[in-house]
């Protein structure tokens, strides 16, 4: 879906601008932004790493490219159009905690991701048709939870629950990825696993993606770019001479 | 000498704002027996009536349960005279009554409480719906059987519609606040995904808030049997209108006592069943079930934290 819809917008760029901020301010009170002067481009494939330590605003950053909170100065696009106003399906997002309706099935959070695309008399009768539902069974089995499809979200472990928001998202094939966190306290295999199911979706699918990890370590190891937030400033995280000289720092503040 | 008394009783009085609080409420109380012009004297003259009374109820005359009634409304069709018996039709009719009511309620309620919902829907729609809801809550189930008593007549459906106003406003109320206090997570990954607001509502907050939802329906019902009794007595169906037919004309108290011991006994049945099944609901999930009164006055357990 994504591939259509992007082919149609610039046929000769192979990986078109899918977020860009330009001099965004982004905060909830304009006197005090979180953020200034931000300026940031992903593009389809590649996957940025943002950075940085608790509250300076790097939740609520990837919730202004998410459309939902407005940023205060500045222009956030997603695909050529305000993200407030994206496309039905353009954006997709996996916050901290997941965002998983509690108490249903892996089978019916993920086949949330094929509401953007379902008519509505479908989504008004809830019936799926049956290339939903087997799409459906297609991305939990690539996420390696086939047996686990009739389960109660709540019974899976963290790193499950996880591998289900991003089959939702994969089911969505969203323009713009925005993962929060999606790595969070996972040990190293469970973490491996997720990082794999990323780099298939930005490779295969062509999604762009921005995610945050607080660990600029292990970002770096498998993000395209990472970036990080400093003092109301986001600055390239491995490409500055200065960010390179703190680097003990943040990661002892990362860790 | 008696002036410096007072003085130090006032004083008294001033340092202690719980005496303060009592002497106030027991001069007001004072007033208002006063006023409603109630007086020991009643009570006691009240007791004579009341030994009347339990001597005509006294025993209480079952044969409300073996005797047939051929003057049932909708006229009784089985062969068995326990089955057409006053209590037992008029118990069924209650129950279904509720039932009706508590099916359509939840049907109209639904929507409505989405609407209400803070966080499904704007500002003015929520302010506007909760005013509607609050308007059907004002009138109690018994004025809005009288109201559609005129309307449709005597029997079952103005039973059936009064109370499926009042579940309307009552069980939006419970449904709007159990949505609001879904997590917005789940909420926010819909709204990143440009889906319209009922689909956020239909497919993200009703089913997170599924289990509240569902033991409120329950509830829904348990109340509405209970009252189901009372409208009867407008001529709005049910066992209380069988009640009211024993009442009014002969004043047979001891088949009225039997019906409210029937009453009584499925009543409790109900609520306990209910009780049950809703528990089922709550608990393999890790939340604080908010206390009712209800559960500290009659629950063993009025806090529920456990999980099985």
């Amino acid at each position: 879906m994504s591939m259509e819809s992007t082919g149609g917008v610039s046929v000769e760029d192979p990986n078109p601008v899918r977020l860009r901020m330009v001099d965004a301010a982004i905060g909830f009170d304009p006197e005090q932004p979180l953020i200034e002067g931000l300026n940031l481009e992903v593009r389809a494939g590649e996957i940025v790493g943002l950075t940085g330590r608790s509250g300076i605003g790097k939740t609520t950053l990837l919730r202004t490219a998410a459309g939902l909170v407005k940023p205060l100065s500045g222009s956030v696009e997603c695909c050529c159009t305000s993200t407030t106003r994206a496309e039905k399906g353009a954006i997709g997002l996996i916050p901290q905690r997941l965002g998983l309706v509690q108490h249903q099935t892996v089978g019916y959070n993920v086949l949330m991701g094929a509401l953007t695309e379902a008519s509505f008399l479908q989504t008004a009768l809830s019936l799926p048709s049956k290339r939903m539902r087997d799409e459906t069974r297609e991305v939990i089995d690539e996420v390696g939870l086939a047996d686990k499809t009739l389960e109660s979200v709540n019974r899976l472990s963290g790193g499950q629950q996880r591998r289900v928001a991003i089959a939702r998202a994969m089911l969505q094939e969203p323009d713009l990825l925005l993962a929060d966190e999606c790595l969070g306290e996972l040990d190293a295999e469970t973490a491996r696993g997720i990082i794999e199911l990323f780099r298939h979706m930005a490779e295969d699918h062509r999604m762009a993606i921005l995610l945050v990890d607080h660990n600029p370590v292990r970002a770096r190891t498998f993000c395209d770019r990472v970036l990080q937030l400093r003092g109301r400033r986001l600055i390239p995280f491995d490409e500055d001479e200065e960010s390179k000289a703190t680097l003990p720092l943040i990661e002892e503040v990362g860790s | 000498m008696s002036e410096s008394r007072l003085a130090s009783s006032l004083r008294l009085l001033a340092r202690r704002p719980v005496l303060r609080a009592g002497v106030l409420i027991g001069i007001i109380t004072l007033l208002i027996t006063n006023h409603l012009q109630i007086t020991l004297w009643k009570l006691v003259d009240g007791w004579s009536n009341l030994l009347v009374l339990g001597s005509e109820a006294l025993p209480p005359d079952f044969s409300v349960l073996t005797e047939r009634a051929g003057w049932t409304h909708p006229p009784c069709t089985f062969e068995s005279d326990f089955l057409c018996s006053p209590a037992v039709v008029g118990m069924t009719q209650t129950i279904e009554i509720a039932f009706l009511a508590t099916v359509f309620g939840m049907i109209i309620s639904l929507p409505l409480a989405a609407m209400a919902a803070s966080n499904l829907s704007p500002y003015w729609l929520s302010q506007t719906t909760r005013q509607i809801l609050a308007a059907m809550r004002v009138l109690p189930s018994l004025i809005w059987a009288l109201i559609f008593v005129i309307i449709v007549g005597i029997g079952p459906l103005a039973g059936v519609l009064a109370m499926t106003m009042y579940t309307v406003g009552y069980l939006g109320k419970l449904q709007y606040e159990a949505l609001e206090g879904v997590s917005k997570e789940p909420l926010e990954v819909a709204r990143a995904m440009g889906l319209p607001r009922w689909q956020v509502a239909r497919f993200f907050a009703i089913p997170e808030a599924s289990n509240a939802l569902l033991s409120q329906m329950l509830f829904m019902f348990e109340y509405n049997v209970r009252h189901g009794s009372v409208i009867g007595l407008v001529g709005a169906g049910g066992i209380g209108w069988y009640m009211n037919h024993y009442l009014s004309p002969f004043q047979l108290y001891d088949k009225v006592l039997a019906l409210i011991i029937v009453m009584f006994v499925v009543v409790v049945a109900i609520d306990q069943i209910s009780l049950r099944v809703r528990r089922g609901f709550i608990d393999d999930v890790n939340e604080l079930r908010r206390p009712r009164w209800r559960d500290i006055l009659i629950s063993r357990d009025p806090v529920k934290t456990d999980s099985n």
